[in-house]
Order: C-alpha cells, then sequence, then structure tokens
C-alpha cells in the first residue's frame, strides 16, 4: 500500500512540486549532464525491473525517515535536531535518487512513444500496399468477365443441331474424332458444314430461277397458241347458233344478256342476277317439264348498251356533251332567253333521268296469263321504279267497273300494306326535290313508274326510315335475295286475284253472282234476293255516303283502295252495299257498309240486324274464302248478301195492323226467328240440314 | 280539294282484321265490382274485359287507363248479361253460366270457378240465357232465356232447384220485386209475368200490347226491358215505354219516345232508358223527357249504375251498346269519357 501511495506522490511531485522554474533547471540540467554523458545510453543499460525496485527501496527508506523525523520532533529534546539535520540530509539522498528515477521514466517513455511511431508508420505503408494489390485483383477480374462476355458472330447462325450435323455432314468436316471431345474445333466443323450447305442452296435457287424463265416462254407460246384459237372459235360459234335456235338451247343468248348486265347499274343488276337465279330454281323444281321452255320466270335486258357505256366515261363525254348544250345555248339565247321556268324543267328532266338500260320481268301464272314488270333505275335519285302490264291469252271483255283492276297505275298497288308507291322510299330525294321545285314525285310516276317499296328490295336498295341524310345506300345482294321468292308469289297472287275479279265482275254487271259448285254449300239453293247493279264509285263519294261514316273514321278507306256500289233488290226492298276492296284483296277482305231501303231506310245505326249482316260478310268472311288462294270472296260474300237480305225480309214480324198478306211469305227454314238481346236474326246457314239458325 | 280525312294508316291483314272486330263488337252486359272500383263488360266474341273504373276516374288518368286492364275469353258466343255476388263474377250467354273470382278476374289467365247449364228440353239449338237476376233474401239466382222458363239455381249447392213455366216466346228481361218474394219477367211474346217465388207460381200477367195506349204493331209486341220500384212497373221494348201500376194492371204514364227501348231502370225519382239511338233519356215520372245525353255508341243495351258504397269516388253511370266503348256518365248530365275495348 504505501509503495502505491508514494508512486501516486511521484508523478505529482514531478509536475505540481516541480515548479517552472524546478523543471527548466531540471531539463537544463539534464542538458548540460548530456553533453558528458549521456543519461539516455545510461537509460539502455539499466534494468527496469530494478529500477522499479529501487523506487520501492528508496520511498520506503523516505517513509521511514520522515516517520523518525516526526518521531524525533514529538520527542523534542536538543539531540535531536541534529538527529533530524542527519536524517533530513539522508532524505535529500533518497530525493536524488528518486529524481534521478523519474527522468529515466521519462525518457524511457519517450523512448517507447517513438518506437511506436515508428512501428506504426510501417504498418501504414503495408496497408497503402494491400489496397493497391486488391484493386489490381479486381481490375483483373472484370477483365476477365469482359473477355468472357465476348460475343461472336457465328453464335447468330441459326446451326442444324448436334445431332444432325454428325449425321449428315461428310466425315472430313465433321472429323469426328477430333470434334466430339473439343467444342471449339466442332463449332468450327460446324460452320464449315452451314458454309457448304448455303453454298449448295445457293445453286439451287439458281437453277430454280433459270427453270422459271423457261416456263415463262413456255407460257408465253401456249397463249399466243390460245389467242390465235379464238377467233376461229367464234367462226364455229357463229356456225353453231342456227343449231342452238333448232335445239331450243338459247346459250349464245343467255350469254349475251350477261355481258349486256354488266352495264347495268348496280340495283338493277342486282335484280337481274336475283331475277334470273330465282327464275332458274323454279325452273329445276319442276324437272317433269322441259326446261326453259315454259319457264315462270324470265328475265331480259333492255335499252341501248352503248347509252350506257358512255355513261361510264364521263370526261369526255360530258365534255362535249357541255359544248355541244353550250352550242345550243348559244343557239336558244339567240333566238329567245331560256325562261327560269324552263331551266328548271330541265333541272327537273335531269333528276328525274333513268339509267338507258331496264330489266324486264315476265311473270307466267298457271293461266297463262303473264305480268309483265320493267324495272328502271333512276339515276340520280338513286331508286328504283316499276311499271307493270298484265296480258292474257284470252282477249278480255273489260267490263266497265273493273276500269282500275289491271290499269298499270294501280295493280300493284299495296302488294305490301301501305305500299302504294306514290312517295319516294329514298329520303334523301325530299332534299334533291326542294331544290328543283318538285313537290312530290306523285305527278310523275305515271310516266317514270311506281317506286314501290319492294322494288327497292329487289334491287337490294335498303333505304332508313329515320336519318333522311344518309346517302350511302348500297345494293345488296342478301336484301334482294330474301325479298324475291315472297315478292314473287305476292305478285303471281295478285296478278291472279286481279284476273279472277276481272271475271267476276263481268258477270256482275250483268247482274249475277258467279258462285263456282265448289262453293255452292255455303248457300241456300233457292236465293230470291238480285244483284242488279255493280258499279265502281270514286273515293270521294264513298266518303261522302251517309252510313260509311264509322269506317273511314277507323281509318279502312284510304285512297289506295278501290270503291264499288252493288245494289241488291227483292221486291220492293232495295239493299245498297258499300264495297270497299283493298289493294291485297284477297288476303285482306272487302269490307261492306249496307243500307236497306224498304219501310223507311235502316242502317246500322237504327237497326240491329243490318249491323249483324255486316258483320256476317266483314267478320265471319273466312267461312266463305272457298278453296284456296280464295278468289271466290268477293262473290261469295255478295251472294251471301243476297242470302242475308232474304233472311232479313222473310222473318220481319208482320204487322198485324196492316191487312193483305204479308209481302215476303217466310220459306226459309228457321229455328227461331229472333234471339238474344238485340234480336238478331236466324243469319246462319247450316249446309247439308238447310235450316237457319243463329250465330 | 281534300277533305280532312283520318290519316290512312297502312294496314295488314291481322289489323284490317281486328279494326273489323272492333267495329262490328256489340258489348252486350256490365257489371260492377263489388268494391265499386272495377267495371266488367261482356261483348258479342264472348270475352270479358275489366275496366278500372278509379284508375280512368283518377286525376292522372292517361289514355291507358280508358283501356282493360284484362281481357279474357269466357264464352264461346256472346255474353248476353252478367251480375256481381260479394265475391264472383257470374256471366252468361249461350246456355251456359259461369262464375269467376272477382279477386282472381283482375289477374291474367283466370279460369272460371264453376259452371252450370240449366236443364235444357230441345237439343236441336241450345237456348241463350239473355237474363240474369241475383235473389239475395234465398241466395238464389234465376236464369232467363231462351227456352221460355225462369230456372231458379241455389247459389250454395248449384242446383238447379225450379222452373217457372208461362212465357211462350223467349224472356228478355227480369226485375226483383224488393218487399216481396215476386220476380216480374218481360219476353218476346209481349207479356210481362210476376212470379211469386215461394209459390212456384204465376200470378199476374199483363199483356202490354193489347193497351192501345201503348202498343205499337210495327214494331212488334215484345218487351225488352223492365224495372220496378214498390208498386210501380215500367217496361218498353216494342210498345212504348210505360210506367205501369202494379196492384191495378193499368198503364199511367207512356213515354214518348219512338225508338224502341233496350234498358230501362229507376234512379231517384227518374227513370233512364236507353234504347236505338245514341243517348241515354231521363225521363220525370209525369212523362215529362227531362234530358237527352248523347253517348258514343250508335244504340245502347245497357246502363249500369255504381252505386256501390264501398267506392263514393267511382260513383257513375256507364252505358254500352253497339259498339266497342263503354261511356262513362260522372254526373247524369254529360258523357265525361270513353271506355273502350
Amino acid at each position: 500500500m504505501s509503495s502505491e501511495s508514494s508512486k501516486k506522490r511521484k508523478p505529482k511531485v514531478i509536475r505540481s512540486d516541480g515548479t517552472p522554474t524546478e523543471g527548466k533547471r531540471n531539463r537544463s540540467d539534464t542538458e548540460q549532464e548530456g553533453k558528458y554523458y549521456s543519461e539516455e545510453a545510461e537509460v539502455d543499460l539499466r534494468d527496469p525491473g530494478r529500477d522499479y525496485e529501487l523506487y520501492k527501496y528508496t520511498c520506503q527508506e523516505l517513509q521511514r525517515l520522515m516517520a523518525e523525523i516526526q518521531d524525533l520532533k514529538s520527542r523534542g529534546g536538543k539531540d535531536v535536531a541534529i538527529e533530524i539535520e542527519e536524517r533530513r540530509i539522508q532524505s535529500c539522498v533518497h530525493f536524488m535518487t528518486l529524481k534521478k528515477l523519474n527522468r529515466l521514466a521519462h525518457i524511457r517513455l519517450k523512448k517507447g512513444r517513438d518506437q511506436t511511431h515508428e512501428a506504426k508508420q510501417k504498418v501504414d505503408a503495408y496497408h497503402l500496399q494491400l489496397q493497391n494489390l486488391l484493386y489490381e485483383v479486381m481490375h483483373l477480374q472484370k477483365e476477365i468477365t469482359k473477355c468472357l462476355e465476348f460475343k461472336s458472330k457465328h453464335e447468330e447462325i441459326d446451326l442444324v443441331s448436334l445431332e444432325e450435323f454428325y449425321k449428315e455432314a461428310p466425315p472430313d468436316i465433321s472429323k469426328a474424332e477430333v470434334t466430339m471431345g473439343d467444342p471449339h474445333q466442332q463449332t468450327l466443323a460446324r460452320l464449315d458444314w452451314e458454309l457448304e450447305q448455303r453454298k449448295r442452296l445457293a445453286e439451287k435457287y439458281r437453277e430454280c430461277l433459270s427453270n422459271k424463265e423457261k416456263i415463262l416462254k413456255e407460257i408465253e407460246v401456249k397463249k399466243e397458241y390460245l389467242s390465235s384459237l379464238q377467233p376461229r372459235l367464234n367462226s364455229i360459234m357463229q356456225a353453231s347458233l342456227p343449231v342452238q335456235e333448232y335445239l331450243f338451247m338459247p346459250f349464245d343468248q343467255a350469254h349475251k344478256q350477261y355481258e349486256t348486265a354488266r352495264h347495268l347499274p348496280p340495283p338493277l343488276y342486282v335484280l337481274f342476277v336475283q331475277a334470273t337465279a330465282y327464275g332458274q330454281a323454279c325452273a329445276h323444281m319442276k324437272s317433269s317439264q322441259p326446261p326453259r321452255q315454259d319457264k315462270m320466270l324470265s328475265v331480259a335486258i333492255e335499252g341501248s348498251v352503248d347509252e350506257a357505256k358512255a355513261l361510264f366515261k364521263p370526261p369526255e363525254d360530258s365534255q362535249d356533251d357541255e359544248s355541244d348544250s353550250d352550242a345550243e345555248e348559244e343557239q336558244t339565247t339567240k333566238r329567245r332567253r331560256p325562261t327560269l321556268g324552263v331551266q328548271l324543267d330541265d333541272k327537273r328532266k335531269e333528276m328525274l333521268k333513268r339509267h338507258p338500260l331496264s330489266v324486264m320481268l315476265d311473270l307466267k301464272c298457271k293461266d297463262d296469263s303473264v305480268l309483265h314488270l320493267t324495272f328502271y333505275y333512276l339515276m340520280n335519285l338513286n331508286i328504283m321504279t316499276v311499271k307493270a302490264k298484265v296480258t292474257t291469252t284470252t282477249e278480255l271483255i273489260t267490263p266497265i267497273s273493273a276500269g282500275d283492276l289491271l290499269s298499270p297505275d294501280s295493280v300493284l298497288s299495296c302488294l305490301y300494306p301501305g305500299d302504294h308507291g306514290k312517295k319516294t322510299p329514298n329520303p334523301a330525294n325530299q332534299y334533291q326535290f326542294d331544290k328543283v321545285g318538285i313537290l312530290t314525285l306523285r305527278d310523275y310516276v305515271l310516266d317514270l313508274g311506281h317506286p314501290y317499296l319492294w322494288v327497292q328490295k329487289l334491287g337490294g336498295l335498303h333505304f332508313p326510315k329515320e336519318q333522311p341524310q344518309q346517302q350511302t345506300v348500297i345494293a345488296d345482294h342478301s336484301l334482294s335475295a330474301s325479298h324475291m321468292e315472297t315478292t314473287m308469289k305476292l305478285l303471281k297472287t295478285r296478278v291472279q286475284s286481279r284476273l279472277a275479279l276481272h271475271k267476276q265482275f263481268a258477270s256482275l254487271e250483268h247482274g249475277i253472282v258467279p258462285v263456282t259448285s265448289d262453293c255452292q254449300y255455303l248457300f241456300p239453293a233457292k236465293v230470291v234476293s238480285r244483284l242488279v247493279k255493280w258499279v265502281t264509285i270514286p273515293h270521294e263519294d264513298y266518303m261522302e255516303l251517309h252510313f260509311t261514316k264509322d269506317i273511314v273514321e277507323a281509318g279502312l278507306a284510304g285512297d289506295t283502295n278501290l270503291y264499288y256500289m252493288a245494289l241488291i233488290e227483292r221486291g220492293t226492298a232495295k239493299l245498297q252495299a258499300a264495297v270497299v276492296l283493298n289493294p291485297g284483296y284477297s288476303s285482306i277482305p272487302p269490307i261492306f257498309r249496307l243500307s236497306l231501303n224498304w219501310k223507311g231506310e235502316k242502317t246500322n245505326s237504327n237497326d240491329d240486324n243490318i249491323r249483324a249482316m255486316e258483320s256476317e260478310v266483314n267478320v265471319c268472311y273466312k267461312e266463305l274464302c272457298g278453296p284456296r288462294p280464295s278468289h271466290q270472296l268477293l262473290t261469295n260474300q255478295l251472294q251471301r248478301l243476297c242470302v242475308l237480305l232474304d233472311v232479313y225480309l222473310e222473318t220481319e214480324s208482320h204487322d198485324d195492323s196492316v191487312e193483305g198478306p204479308k209481302e215476303f211469305p217466310q220459306e226459309k227454314m228457321c229455328l227461331r226467328l229472333f234471339r238474344g238481346p238485340s234480336r238478331m236474326k236466324p243469319f246462319k246457314y247450316n249446309h247439308p240440314q238447310g235450316f237457319f239458325s243463329h250465330r | 280539294m281534300e277533305r280532312a280525312v283520318p290519316l290512312a294508316v297502312p294496314l295488314g291483314q291481322t289489323e284490317v282484321f281486328q279494326a273489323l272486330q272492333r267495329l262490328h263488337m256489340t258489348i252486350f252486359s256490365q257489371s260492377v265490382s263489388p268494391c265499386g272500383k272495377f267495371l266488367a263488360a261482356g261483348n258479342n266474341y264472348g270475352q270479358i274485359a275489366i275496366f278500372s273504373l278509379s284508375a280512368a276516374l283518377s286525376s292522372e288518368a292517361k289514355e291507358e287507363s280508358k283501356k282493360p286492364m284484362v281481357t279474357f275469353q269466357a264464352h264461346d258466343g256472346p255474353i248476353y248479361s252478367m251480375v256481381s255476388t260479394e265475391r264472383h263474377l257470374l256471366s252468361a250467354g249461350d246456355g251456359e253460366v259461369k262464375a269467376w273470382l272477382w279477386v282472381e278476374v283482375l289477374k291474367k289467365g283466370c279460369k272460371e270457378l264453376w259452371h252450370r247449364q240449366p236443364p235444357y228440353r230441345t237439343s236441336l239449338e241450345v237456348p241463350e240465357i239473355n237474363a240474369l237476376l241475383l235473389v239475395p233474401k234465398e241466395n238464389s239466382l234465376i236464369l232467363a232465356g231462351g227456352d221460355c222458363q225462369l230456372h231458379t239455381m241455389d247459389l250454395e249447392t248449384g242446383t238447379f232447384t225450379r222452373a217457372l213455366r208461362g212465357h211462350t216466346d223467349y224472356i228478355h228481361c227480369l226485375a226483383l220485386r224488393e218487399r216481396s218474394p215476386e220476380v216480374l219477367s218481360g219476353g218476346e211474346d209481349g207479356t210481362v209475368r210476376l212470379w211469386d217465388l215461394r209459390m212456384a207460381k204465376e200470378v199476374q200477367t199483363i199483356e202490354v200490347y193489347k193497351h192501345e195506349e201503348c202498343s205499337r204493331p210495327q214494331n212488334g209486341r215484345w218487351i225488352g226491358c223492365l224495372a220496378t220500384d214498390s208498386d210501380w212497373m215500367v217496361c218498353g221494348g216494342g210498345p212504348a215505354l210505360t210506367l205501369w201500376h202494379l196492384r191495378s194492371s193499368t198503364p199511367t204514364t207512356v213515354f214518348p219516345m219512338r225508338a224502341p227501348q233496350k234498358h230501362v231502370t229507376f234512379y231517384q225519382d227518374l227513370i233512364l232508358s236507353a234504347g236505338q239511338g245514341c243517348c241515354v233519356n231521363q225521363w220525370q215520372l209525369s212523362g215529362e223527357l227531362k234530358a237527352q245525353v248523347p253517348g258514343s255508341s250508335p244504340g245502347l243495351l245497357s246502363l249500369c249504375l255504381n252505386q256501390q258504397p264501398a267506392a263514393p269516388e267511382c260513383k257513375v253511370l256507364t252505358a254500352a251498346g253497339n259498339s266497342c266503348r263503354v261511356d262513362v256518365f260522372t254526373n247524369l248530365g254529360y258523357r265525361a269519357f270513353s271506355l273502350s275495348f
């Protein structure tokens, strides 16, 4: 313990006890001493351990001396001072030793520091070296990877697979024994093989080219030969014409027609193609008959092909035209200036211009009557029109009332409901009309033909109903095809029903209601009422009749219908029947309105039984249709009216107050006279038994 | 010059047929539902249409609410008569009476609840049923028509309990006397007969056509309509519309109307009648014509007063006849609108 405390004390002595002056002196001392002997050298010679021992010992001695001095001092006495002095000297010696030791220790410390510093510098140098080396290593590694990543061009070449290569390549290229183990050599060999093969293919390509050249030349030669053949064939064709005609094989004619058809405008072309196709299909269906001879539909093209051709090269022609017209205009101006009206007229004519070609369709019916349809195309309006004509084999006696039945103006009216063909179906036309001051197309249809909707559909023209500005109307084959069959059938039924009506009217005008034998069962054997008059009446007159008001109000009296007046008489009773004949007869029934003149005028508004009679012919018409296609409907209805009038008159209750016999004795067999709240008469005829009952 | 013509719409075959059917439609019968909000109408094609009176009368009524809610084929022949019990709608036409549940009728595709045919003797032609009459006191239904008899059907069991014979021609109409269990019937033979239901026998016969005041031989003898109120009876048809005192069997008032009447009814102190011609006639008991209100049909066959206490807002008079329209009169003064098949 004491040694430690002394140890601690020693540095203190050096630092604090050693005043600056003392320190300086000490240093200068050592420097002075250094001149004579090197204390540093001494340090090397001395053992630090022993110095430590010495230091410990010195310190103990000092402690002991101090303790003795204290002891002496505390004892006091005179001799003490000497002893104390002696001891002080001893302590001084010891202090000297301590000082020496202190210096030594300093020197040692300094030496140690120097050594450490030196060592540290060495380490730094080594470290720097190491860093350099590491950097070098990194750089080298980078170089290596760069090398490894290098791509050669040959890798892009798509080589044949390894197995294939060994299988196909000749051994002098593949050199299996060398290349098997060495991938580098192997790749080289494969590249060689590739080159070899490519050379061969190039060779082949050249060969093929020359071959092609040769063949082309051959073709050229053969073509020349063929073209030289054409005139010869033509001459043969020419020669064969009489034979064709003789054998009824109009191949040549058909061919010519197809040639002409190329000049048709698209809608007419569509119509032509579809109609021809339909005609052929129909002819094939009836295979038992000789084909083409009496086919039901024949198609032909009329008009000048040259004009049509001229239409296709407008630039030169139009210029010519212009100059021509200019010349004409000059002439006219010389004579007189064309008024505005004339100009407008010209414009109108131009707008309503037809294509020079038209398609003729002849539809033959079973009874050999023919419906001739001529289809035109109005180029500027982009619509099609049709003109119709009906011819029969036997000359028809035209009854007065049948005037409109077969007239070209009305024979096809309303083929489809509402399609009266008096308005243009192309909404865009209205704008065109506005420009040239045409109010409606109605005024021109007689000349141009009717633009029925079904005609547009046959030509594949489809007009949108709500977008009047749409100009792109394309001729569509599928539209035409889908309408061809129904329309043709409708046309046929229309013609047939019109012809049937035509015949019937002839006898109706003579007061005979023709009832065919297969409809006889609908009526009793004895019918007393007679038809005495059958006339056609104008639409306006029909509208004016007082007993047809409700028909007009129900919208069943359009101006496309035909109107007739029939008069049926029995005794003093006269039954007037106003008839509306829908153009769609006989699928749409004729509508009757009655007015009975007998004991005052009776119509449906004041007599329930007149109303019932009307409903018998109008609503229950289906049982009067007779055998299909129900052409007898109208005559059956008229005959039924006669029967109904008989029943009405015979069952009229007899007025007891009037003297004399009844005007119309009851001859019909009736179960009951009246029935129900409206006191209906027995209008229903029961066929085999022959009695009348209530419906 | 062109007259104002309704726009001729292009019509196809079916449209023309439908238009003709509508044109020749006759509505023979009407009946108001027990709740008072619905009106059933039956036509000559055997169809029953159900109209909603409350919808058509409401302030926000549209055109569609004047169309039937439901139309269904009920009979093969015309429907001459319809009545409503508390739950059922009974319809009759050619020989059969059919019952329909009012609750189900309003739904689509409803089926008849039951149908009954009175025992007929003839087989050649099925007699029609012209009139139905409910007798609430004995919960029975009286059917009359083509076979000249009054058949009583018990509504509980559905059996025909008795047949009253006496008419010599078919029966047009029936009326019930409220106090005593007596029924009046009028027929084609020109007689009005009074039947006592307890004794099941005829107690009085009035041969209307034999009285000079009202007979009109040119129109025939038939009695097309009758109505009764206490001791009074009004009947018309071939003979003129006449008010009778039943106890003394004497005609008291002859109403000056030339056209044969097809329906008559007492309403408060008025008599309403309709028939040939488009008007609903309103008479004072004294024989004075109070008003003639024109309807839309050329001839009327049935009037129906909706007096169901359940629906006071639907208290209207409806008239139907020779058209597909049912005229609705909200007050007796004028035609408000028409319901249409």
